[in-house]
């Protein structure tokens, strides 16, 4: 393995770090054997050990967990020191557990926000299913009641409809009145008071109308759309109640 | 070294070192440099400089060199305190051991 492969290889096993974390890792070992020397290249990759223990011992700093060194290579420890190691048998054990605490308590937070996580992950689960099941219970309780009102919601909507198309309605006609009268005004041109009259009333009954149906529009659109986010914020409001909880 | 170097030492340790520059240095001198005092692998170092960067202890920048950027390590205001208080930890602990070392046993 060279230089490039050794990079290569340990951007790919950091993967699943953060984007900047991963690139300060790779610029650093890039710097490493930059400076380490061509020369040196293969000792120092030796001594740096598999790419897959340098990203070991990364992302255990980084995520607070520990990194047991000699689960990658007894090499350094055996050589020197093995016959002391095997006379003092147990050092290991306790060794690596100190270590651990240290690092677990330099990186405190870390193990309780995992455990955190996994008791989130299950609730929701439980209560899930306790929510349908009560939903299910509501809709066969409460199902003929609340068709009934859904009937009175709608009939009272569509009578505000009609309402308002019938005044629209009635409005036109009003308007048209008042045209047909002018028509007629000007038929009675003969008789110029009558025709005066008519024609005068006629054009006020037509102003009338446009008045009111512009009055009339004007108001369906601002009733119509209130009407409709009251209805939907009626229907939301069980729903987004429980959301919160 | 027969006795484990644990974190806060290892910190301790590559604070010194890198405090020992006005300039700052960089990664594998520190290497090279702790690798001098303490028995520990290359690949230790690169954790404990990034964990000391993120405490804020060390700031990093990049000079050009050799037709590159390489990038230097110096230690900050408050890494200057912390290795303070890491030598004072050190010389009470040192003295209590030597003392238990020294004259402690005979008693």
């Amino acid at each position: 393995m060279n230089r490039v492969e050794f990079l290569n290889e340990l951007e790919r096993l950091l993967s699943d770090m953060p984007a900047d974390e991963r690139q300060a890792a790779v610029q650093y070992y890039a710097d490493y054997l930059a400076d380490a020397g061509e020369e040196n290249e293969a000792e120092t990759l030796r001594e740096l050990g598999s790419p897959k223990k340098v990203a070991e011992s990364i992302k255990a700093d980084y995520y607070g967990t520990a990194f047991d060194e000699e689960k990658f290579d007894h090499k350094d420890y055996m050589e020197k020191y093995g016959r002391r190691f095997e006379e003092h048998g147990q050092g290991a054990a306790p060794d690596s557990a100190q270590t651990q605490n240290a690092r677990n308590g330099a990186q405190g937070k870390d193990p309780g926000e995992e455990q955190e996580d996994t008791g989130e992950k299950k609730e929701p689960w439980t209560s899930g299913w306790l929510k349908l099941i009560l939903i299910a219970l509501i809709v066969i309780v409460a199902g003929p009641v609340a068709i009934g009102i859904a009937c009175a919601v709608f009939g009272l909507i569509a009578g505000i409809i009609a309402l308002f198309i019938g005044l629209v309605i009635a409005a036109i006609a009003v308007m048209i009145t008042g045209i047909v009268m002018v028509i007629a005004g000007l038929a009675l041109i003969v008789i110029p008071p009558a025709a005066m009259v008519v024609i005068g009333i006629g054009i006020l009954l037509f102003v009338l109308g446009l008045m009111a149906t512009v009055g009339i529009v004007k108001a369906c659109m601002v009733v119509f759309p209130a009407m409709l986010r009251g209805f939907v914020d009626l229907c939301r409001r069980p729903f987004h109640r429980k959301a919160v909880q | 070294m027969v006795f484990n170097t644990g974190a806060a030492l290892l910190d301790a340790i590559v604070l010194a070192v890198v405090s020992m520059e006005d300039e700052g240095t960089y990664g594998y001198r520190i290497t090279q440099d702790v690798r001098k005092v303490i028995d520990v692998s290359e690949s230790t170092l690169y954790p404990v400089l990034r964990r000391l960067q993120k405490d804020e202890c060390l700031e990093v920048y990049d000079r050009q060199f050799d037709g590159r950027n390489r990038r230097y390590y110096k230690v900050t205001s408050r890494g200057a305190v912390q290795l303070n208080l890491y030598k004072a930890e050190w010389k009470a602990y040192i003295q209590k051991v030597n003392a238990i070392f020294e004259g402690g046993v005979t008693a």
